[in-house]
């Protein structure tokens, strides 16, 4: 019995604390600086390092006659967010943003197609 | 055999307290279960094949998805293999980091689990507590590696970066020893509890060691195999392996809350450590070109649902030639065909639950 009472009271005790959760779409988490979410791409210069650590084949690139890196497709539908690529980009021309919510009607806003080369 | 005395039932896959998708094949005769038959695989992912298409560094972020709950101890192992094959040794603080990081993932991992348990049982207000104060932990893990459960922090030859918000760790082994008092004192002496617990689900040693089981529930059935203490990378950390000889369901949930108490103790001297350990120095070597020298390689660590080891079959190319895990799940799931027999169908879940079973990394 003393312990039924002795539980009680420590339930009860939250009673008189802040509450811990969040009411989500109106109030957003708390999202460190580092969280791994939707990539971004600037300052690529083709060199492909990125598709040779991707594990879940999700960057594509098509190259030119010469052999010159035309464009890159980061498809976000295979993605899993490990940041491989960001780690090993000798450029740090890969970022990942906090941007998670990634629902969409359309599927092609999964794809996110950069220029290669130095041009970007 | 059914008869016109017994009756079939199957207890999921989809029945929400059976952690996942496991579906136990009962037969019953009233309410006392005569056989159990699991049936696992509902989560199955390929993990191991898929291992073989892809190179060793390709390989890295996947293995944290064996168990997502103790995702550090996976790629802890891979790394470890990795690391033997090739020869590397990783400095002082990397290790040190490591284990602090594992240790802080088995508290997270423990954590989730008496809240589920609590749940099965009935008792929801532990699960919230329990969430809450996992959350600490999630949160710094986040900060640290840039996600919550699939970290990716471990590589071949040490640490990703070095180790930060070393004042978020202290503030959880300063937070954590008081709400662990807490839950001892809704849960471990309350009569509630007690009955659907204690002498349910026992587990003798005998049965144990046929049946593969490790980890908290043989050190809840007073074996003392605990992998930490031989263990290279827990050197120089001091810690006792939870021994308790009690063989039922509410001595496993005991050990584990005592082996909360154990690992944040090792984080505690781990953050002692840290303090005068200086700069990250680490050597790590290039990700595109790791090939594992012929042969087969072998290591194991204690991971929060029993010994967890990796197996590598290499030939000298990029990729593994086989990859297989043992994990402790899987066994803990067989061990429910012996121990499940005379009891009643509403202590199956409470003795389920008792056994930590996480569907994915049985499944694989």
């Amino acid at each position: 019995m003393r312990a039924i009472v002795e539980g009680l009271l420590t339930v009860l005790k939250h009673l008189f604390i802040k509450p811990v959760t969040l009411e989500y779409p109106e109030k957003k988490r708390f999202q460190s600086e580092a969280f791994r979410g939707k990539l971004v791409v600037k300052g690529c210069i083709g060199c492909g390092i990125c598709k040779k650590v991707c594990p879940s084949g999700a960057i594509e690139y098509s190259k030119d006659e010469e052999g010159k890196v035309v464009s890159y497709t980061f498809d976000l539908k295979k993605c899993m967010f490990c940041g491989n690529c960001m780690y090993y980009c000798p450029h740090h021309a890969i970022k990942m943003t906090g941007d998670f919510e990634l629902a969409t009607e359309n599927k092609q806003d999964l794809k996110l197609v950069y220029k290669g080369g130095a041009d970007d | 055999m059914t008869t016109a005395r017994t009756l079939k039932l199957n207890l999921g896959p989809q029945h929400p307290s059976t952690h996942g998708v496991l579906r136990l094949i009962l037969e019953l005769e009233g309410e006392k279960i005569l056989s159990c038959e699991p049936d696992i695989g509902y989560l199955h992912r390929g993990m191991e094949k898929m291992a073989e298409g892809l190179t060793y560094i390709q390989n890295l972020p996947t293995v944290d998805r064996i168990d997502y709950l103790s995702g550090c101890f996976y790629s802890e192992l891979f790394c470890r293999t990795v690391e033997k094959a090739l020869g590397i040794t990783i400095s002082e603080k990397s290790k040190i980091i490591r284990v602090t990081l594992l240790e802080l993932n088995r508290i997270a991992s423990h954590l989730l689990w008496i809240g589920a348990f609590l749940m099965d049982l009935g008792a929801l207000s532990p699960f919230f507590y329990a969430m809450r104060e996992r959350e600490m932990i999630l949160r710094f893990f986040e900060k640290l590696t840039g996600q919550r459960m699939m970290y990716n922090y471990f590589v071949f030859g040490g640490v990703r970066k070095d180790i930060d918000y070393i004042e978020d760790i202290a503030e959880i082994v300063r937070v954590l020893p008081e709400k662990i008092e807490d839950y001892e004192k809704i849960i471990t002496d309350n009569p509630i509890f007690i009955q659907r617990t204690r002498g349910k689900g026992i587990l003798k040693p005998e049965t144990a060691f046929n049946n593969s089981i490790t980890g908290a529930n043989l050190r809840a059935s007073g074996v003392n195999y605990d992998l930490r203490t031989t263990d290279e990378l827990y050197k120089g950390f001091e810690f006792s392996p939870v021994v308790l000889d009690g063989k039922d369901s509410w001595t496993r949930y005991k050990a584990r809350i005592m082996e909360i108490k154990e690992s944040i103790k090792i984080i505690e001297q781990g953050l002692d450590k840290l303090k005068t350990c200086g700069k990250l120095e680490q050597k790590l070597i290039n990700p595109l070109n790791i090939k594992l020298p012929e042969g087969e390689y072998y290591s194991e660590i204690e991971a929060p649902r029993g010994l967890a080891s990796i197996f590598i079959k290499s030939t000298g190319e990029d990729k593994p030639y086989r990859l297989k895990w043992r994990t402790g799940s899987y066994y803990s799931i067989n061990l429910l065909r012996e121990l499940l027999i005379g009891e009643y169908l509403n202590d199956a879940i409470a003795i389920a639950g008792s056994l930590d079973i996480i569907l994915p990394e049985a499944d694989k």
